[in-house]
C-alpha cells in the first residue's frame, strides 16, 4: 500500500515534465462543455497572445452576451496570472437575438469562444507557467441554470514561442472573424419626445439591396428596449436605427454604444459583418417617436390641430385681411330680419369656399406626399443643407414681417374690391378668393404650416390643413351668426402693422435656432457661412427694393442680386456633413493611401516583370471589403509584410461600376466585389483569395515560396 | 413583438385573476394601499436566491407591515418548466415560510402581458393611488449568489419605504434580472 502511494506520488511529480503541451482544463456540465484555451503552444516573452473560454452548448440552450437583454446574465471569466502577466478586457464575438415570445435576449448557441489578450513580461525565463481561471455563466432554455467552473492550464515559455495545435488555431481564427470591428463611421443619436432613441450612422453610399438582417445590439441596459426586430433604414447618407426607449430613467447619456450586425450579399456569397458603434448624443436631433402609445399620438394630433386652428385665426389679423373683416362686420350689423338670414347664408357659403380652398391645397400636398412616398421627410432635418435653407427662409420671412420688403402689389385695393362684393351667390367664390387674395401676407405662415404638414402622414396632413381653414373662416362665420360680436372687434389701425412686425421676432428666433442646429451638424465654421449668407440675402433684397434692379442700372442691379443670392446658396456646398467626415477619403469614399490605382496595363506590366502583385477590387459601399481592409489588409503586420516582399499593391475602385474592372471580375467568375488576386513573384497565374480575409491568411500567402 | 409596459407614474393596468384557492381576485380591491406584484417561478435559481436566503419572505413581511399588500404571480403556462397548480403553490409557499397576501394563478400569461413582465423575479410596486411607482429587479446585483444580497442596493425595499412615506422611489426603474418568462402564444 505504502509502495503504491509512493508510486502515485512519483508519477504525479513527473507530470510537469509532460507539460510541454498545454494542459487545458475542461469542465463539463449537463448543458455546457467548457474549456480554457491558449492560442499558443509556448509563450514567447513579451509577445501578446490570446486565451479564451470555449463553450459547446446543448442544443436549444443559450449563454449570454455582455448585455444579456431582457433576461439572462453575461458570461464572466476571471484569469489568475503569474506575476508580471497582464490580461486585457474580454473580447465578445457578435451575439444573436433570441426572441422567446417577446422576451428578447442576446447571446450564443451551439458554441462560442470568448477571448482576451494576455501580455507576458518581456523577461520571463524559459519555464512552465500556470494560469488558472474562474468562469460563471447562466445557461437557459425554458429555465436557467447558473453554472461555474474552475480551470487550470500550463504553458511553456520559450524564446521563440510556438503555435497552438491547428484545431485550436482554427477555433481562434473563427472567433476572430466573429468579433466586431471598430466602426469606420461616426454616429450620433437623438431622442424623441417620448424617449424613443434613434441612432444615425454616417455611412455614405451603402446599397440597401445588398444588406439584410441588420440589428443594433445596445451594449448596455437602459437607453433602448431590446426589440425582436428593428426597422433599420439604409439611406444614401446614413444608416438610421429607430428604437423603442428602454427602461432607464433620467437624461440621455453622452454616448450610446452598441454593435451593429448585418449580412452583406457580396457577388457570390453572404457574409456577416459586425461593427462596434459609439453614438454621441445630439441634442439638436429630435427623431419622430417609434412607439407612440395611442394616448400620446392622439395628444400630439390634438395639439397640432389646435395650433393649426389658432394659426388660421391669426391669419385674419394680417393687415390685408383684417380691414375686410371689420368692414364686413360693420355692414352685417345693419341688417335685420330676412336680411339677417341672408347674411347667415352668406357666412356659410364663405366658410365653404375657404374650406374648399384648403381642401384643394391638402389634396395637392397629399399627391406630392404620395409621389415622394418613399422619401422620409423627417430625414431632411438631418441634412445641414436643408437646415441652412430653413434658416434663410425664417430670416426672409422675418424681414418680410418687419416690413423691409413686401411681396406682390397693392393688397389694400384688392381687399376693398373683395369687401365690396354683394350677394350670397358670390360669397362662396369670395371665400375661395379670400384665401388666394390674402396669400401675399399669409404666405410666410402658410409656408411654415405646409412644411410641417408635409412631414406628416396623409390623414394628419389633411386634418391639419382643414383645421387651419376652419380657423381662417371662423371669425367671419361667427360674425355672420352674431353680428353683435363686431362690438368686441378692435378697429383696424396701426396696431395691425405693429402686430405683424412683432411676429417677425419669433421668425428671427427660429432662424437663430436653425443656426444652432447647423453648428451641431457641421461645426463652428457653419456660423460664418450662415450669417454671411444672411448678409448677402439682405443685400440682395435691398438692391431689389431700392429700384436699382430696374431702370437704367437694371442689368447691373440684377446681376448684383443674382451674385449675392448665388453666393449665399453656394455656402451650402461648404457645409461638412458631420464633423467626422473622413478626411483621407477620395471622391468615392475608397481610401487609396498606400495603394496604386488599378489598371490592366499596370497589372500586366508588373506581372510580366515577375514582381509580386496584389490586387484589391473594392467599392465604397462594400462592407465586406471595408471589413477585410480593417482586419487583414491594413494591419501593421500586413503592411510590413507587403513592404518586405516588395509587393505591387493595386486597388480597383468599383464604386461606380468601372468597365475595365467589371471585365476582370468576369474573367474570375465574379459578379461583384470583393475580389483579391495575388501573384507570387514570377507567377503567371494569380491565386484567388477568399472573400473573407484574415490577417493570418494574407501573411501566409505573402510568405509562400514562389513555385 | 417587444413587451410594452405601463409607464412609471401612470395608472397601472387593472386585472382580474384567480388565486391559489380558486377565488376571483380583483386588482382594484387593493386600491388605497401600496401593492407589490412579484413574478415567480419556483424552478428558477434567481427566485431561489431570494427565497433560500429568506430575503423575499422578509420583503413580503416588510411590505405588509408598512400597510401594503403583496401578490406573487405564477405566469407559467401548463407544460412549461416550473408550472404548478394552486395547491402545490400553496404547499411550496408554506414550506418556504413565505407570506404574500395571495398567490395569483396566471397560466394564460395575460396578467404578465398587461405589465410586460420579463423575468422571474420581476417586481412592480403600485402606490395607494393605483399608479406604478417602481418596476425592475429586487436589488442591484444580477446574480444567483446569495452572498450578493448583502452588498446589493435593495431597490424594492427602498421603493416600499419611499412609497410608504409619500416619496417617489429612486431609481423608479432598474434592470429586472432572472429567468425569461415564457408567454403563451398570443398573450
Amino acid at each position: 500500500m505504502r509502495f503504491l502511494a509512493a508510486l502515485v506520488f512519483a508519477l504525479l511529480a513527473a507530470l510537469p515534465a509532460r507539460a510541454q503541451a498545454p494542459v487545458s482544463a475542461v469542465a463539463e456540465t449537463e448543458n455546457v462543455r467548457a474549456e480554457l484555451l491558449a492560442e499558443v503552444g509556448a509563450i514567447k516573452p513579451g509577445q501578446v497572445f490570446r486565451m479564451g473560454l470555449h463553450q459547446k452548448l446543448r442544443e436549444g440552450w443559450h449563454t449570454y452576451w455582455r448585455n444579456a437583454g431582457d433576461a439572462g446574465l453575461p458570461i464572466e471569466l476571471k484569469l489568475t496570472l503569474p506575476p508580471g502577466f497582464t490580461a486585457g478586457p474580454l473580447i465578445w464575438p457578435r451575439p444573436k437575438v433570441y426572441d422567446l415570445s417577446g422576451v428578447v435576449s442576446y447571446g450564443y448557441e451551439n458554441e462560442v469562444l470568448l477571448m482576451l489578450e494576455v501580455t507576458p513580461p518581456a523577461t520571463s525565463p524559459p519555464d512552465t507557467i500556470r494560469i488558472t481561471a474562474e468562469a460563471t455563466w447562466l445557461v437557459c432554455e425554458d429555465v436557467c441554470i447558473p453554472e461555474e467552473a474552475k480551470f487550470a492550464i500550463e504553458l511553456a515559455v520559450s524564446p521563440e514561442g510556438r503555435a497552438a495545435p491547428a484545431e485550436v488555431q482554427r477555433l481562434f481564427d473563427a472567433a476572430r472573424r466573429a468579433v466586431p470591428l471598430a466602426s469606420p463611421w461616426s454616429a450620433r443619436y437623438g431622442v424623441a419626445r417620448n424617449g424613443d432613441p434613434t441612432v444615425v450612422i454616417d455611412a455614405k453610399g451603402l446599397q440597401a439591396d445588398r444588406l439584410s438582417e441588420l440589428y443594433f445590439f445596445p451594449a448596455d441596459w437602459g437607453v433602448a428596449a431590446h426589440m425582436p426586430r428593428q426597422n433599420i433604414v439604409i439611406g444614401p447618407d446614413s444608416i438610421r436605427i429607430p428604437m423603442r426607449k428602454g427602461d432607464g430613467k433620467g437624461k440621455p447619456p453622452e454616448t450610446f454604444a452598441g454593435t451593429l450586425v448585418m449580412t452583406e450579399q457580396t457577388g457570390d456569397a453572404k457574409t456577416v459583418q459586425a461593427f462596434d458603434v459609439t453614438a454621441k448624443f445630439d441634442a439638436s436631433f429630435q427623431p419622430p417617436p417609434l412607439s407612440t402609445s395611442a394616448a400620446q399620438s392622439e395628444l400630439d394630433l390634438w395639439e397640432a390641430l389646435l395650433f393649426a386652428l389658432l394659426g388660421g385665426m391669426i391669419l385674419n389679423l394680417m393687415p390685408c385681411v383684417f380691414p375686410v373683416l371689420a368692414m364686413k362686420a360693420a355692414s352685417f350689423a345693419q341688417f335685420a330680419g330676412a336680411s339677417r338670414r341672408r347674411v347667415r347664408m352668406d357666412g356659410f357659403a364663405y366658410g365653404g369656399g375657404v374650406l374648399l380652398s384648403f381642401a384643394v391645397m391638402a389634396a395637392i400636398l397629399a399627391i406630392i406626399r404620395h409621389v415622394f412616398g418613399g422619401v422620409d421627410w423627417g430625414f431632411q432635418f438631418q441634412n445641414p443643407v436643408f437646415t441652412l435653407l430653413m434658416a434663410y427662409l425664417f430670416f426672409v420671412i422675418g424681414l418680410n414681417l418687419s416690413g423691409v420688403f413686401e411681396i406682390g402689389g397693392s393688397f389694400v385695393g384688392v381687399g376693398q374690391g373683395f369687401a365690396a362684393r354683394e350677394g350670397s351667390s358670390g360669397s362662396f367664390a369670395t371665400g375661395v378668393l379670400a384665401v388666394v387674395v390674402a396669400t401675399p401676407c399669409t404666405a410666410p405662415f402658410m409656408a411654415a404650416a405646409l412644411g410641417f404638414a408635409l412631414t406628416q402622414p396623409v390623414p394628419v396632413l389633411v386634418a391639419v390643413l382643414l383645421a387651419m381653414g376652419v380657423g381662417f373662416a371662423l371669425p367671419y362665420v361667427a360674425l355672420t351668426l352674431t353680428p353683435a360680436l363686431q362690438k368686441v372687434l378692435p378697429r383696424p389701425g396701426t396696431w395691425m402693422i405693429r402686430f405683424k412686425q412683432f411676429l417677425a421676432f419669433p421668425m428671427y428666433a427660429s432662424a437663430v435656432w436653425m443656426i444652432w442646429v447647423l453648428v451641431q451638424q457641421s461645426g463652428a465654421d457653419s456660423v460664418l457661412y450662415a450669417l454671411g449668407g444672411m448678409v448677402l440675402i439682405g443685400f440682395a433684397i435691398w438692391i431689389w427694393i431700392s429700384g436699382m434692379a430696374a431702370g437704367r442700372m437694371a442689368l447691373f442691379g440684377r446681376a448684383a442680386v443674382l451674385l449675392a443670392l448665388g453666393t449665399a446658396l453656394a455656402a451650402t456646398v461648404k457645409l461638412q456633413p458631420g464633423e467626422a467626415a473622413s478626411t483621407e477619403a477620395t471622391g468615392s469614399g475608397v481610401v487609396m493611401e498606400g495603394w496604386e490605382k488599378f489598371s490592366r496595363i499596370r497589372m500586366n506590366d508588373a506581372v510580366a516583370k515577375g514582381k509580386p502583385v496584389f490586387v484589391d477590387f473594392t467599392a465604397a459601399w462594400c462592407i465586406t471589403c471595408l471589413a477585410n481592409e480593417r482586419a487583414a489588409l491594413e494591419t501593421t503586420a500586413t503592411r510590413r509584410a507587403f513592404e518586405q516582399a516588395g509587393v505591387v499593391k493595386l486597388k480597383g475602385d468599383w464604386t461606380k461600376r468601372d468597365a475595365e474592372i467589371s471585365s476582370v471580375l468576369k474573367e474570375y467568375g465574379r459578379a461583384g466585389v470583393p475580389l483579391y488576386l495575388y501573384w507570387p513573384p514570377g507567377a503567371h497565374e494569380p491565386r484567388v483569395l477568399p472573400q473573407v480575409l484574415t490577417e493570418a491568411l494574407v501573411l501566409s500567402e505573402l510568405s509562400q515560396v514562389p513555385p | 413583438m417587444a413587451r410594452s409596459r405601463p409607464e412609471i407614474g401612470q395608472v397601472a393596468p387593472a386585472f382580474t385573476a384567480v388565486d391559489s384557492a380558486g377565488r376571483t381576485l380583483r386588482s382594484d380591491s387593493f386600491r388605497g394601499k401600496p401593492l407589490v406584484l412579484e413574478w415567480h417561478n419556483p424552478e428558477c435559481p434567481f427566485a431561489g436566491k431570494h427565497y433560500e436566503s429568506g430575503n423575499m419572505q422578509a420583503l413580503q413581511r416588510h411590505a405588509i407591515a408598512r400597510g401594503g399588500a403583496w401578490l406573487t404571480v405564477f405566469s407559467l403556462p401548463a407544460g412549461s418548466m416550473g408550472h404548478v397548480e394552486g395547491v402545490e403553490a400553496e404547499f411550496l409557499f408554506e414550506k418556504r415560510r413565505s407570506a404574500p397576501t395571495a398567490l395569483v394563478m396566471d397560466p394564460t400569461t395575460r396578467v404578465a402581458a398587461a405589465f410586460g413582465a420579463l423575468t422571474t423575479p420581476h417586481v412592480f410596486l403600485i402606490d395607494a393611488a393605483g399608479r406604478l411607482a417602481y418596476q425592475g429587479g429586487v436589488d442591484s446585483i444580477a446574480s444567483t449568489r446569495i452572498e450578493d444580497i448583502a452588498i446589493a442596493v435593495p431597490y424594492l425595499r427602498n421603493a416600499i419605504d419611499a412609497v410608504a412615506t409619500g416619496r417617489a422611489p429612486d431609481p423608479a426603474t432598474s434592470r429586472p434580472y432572472g429567468c425569461p418568462l415564457k408567454y403563451l402564444p398570443g398573450a
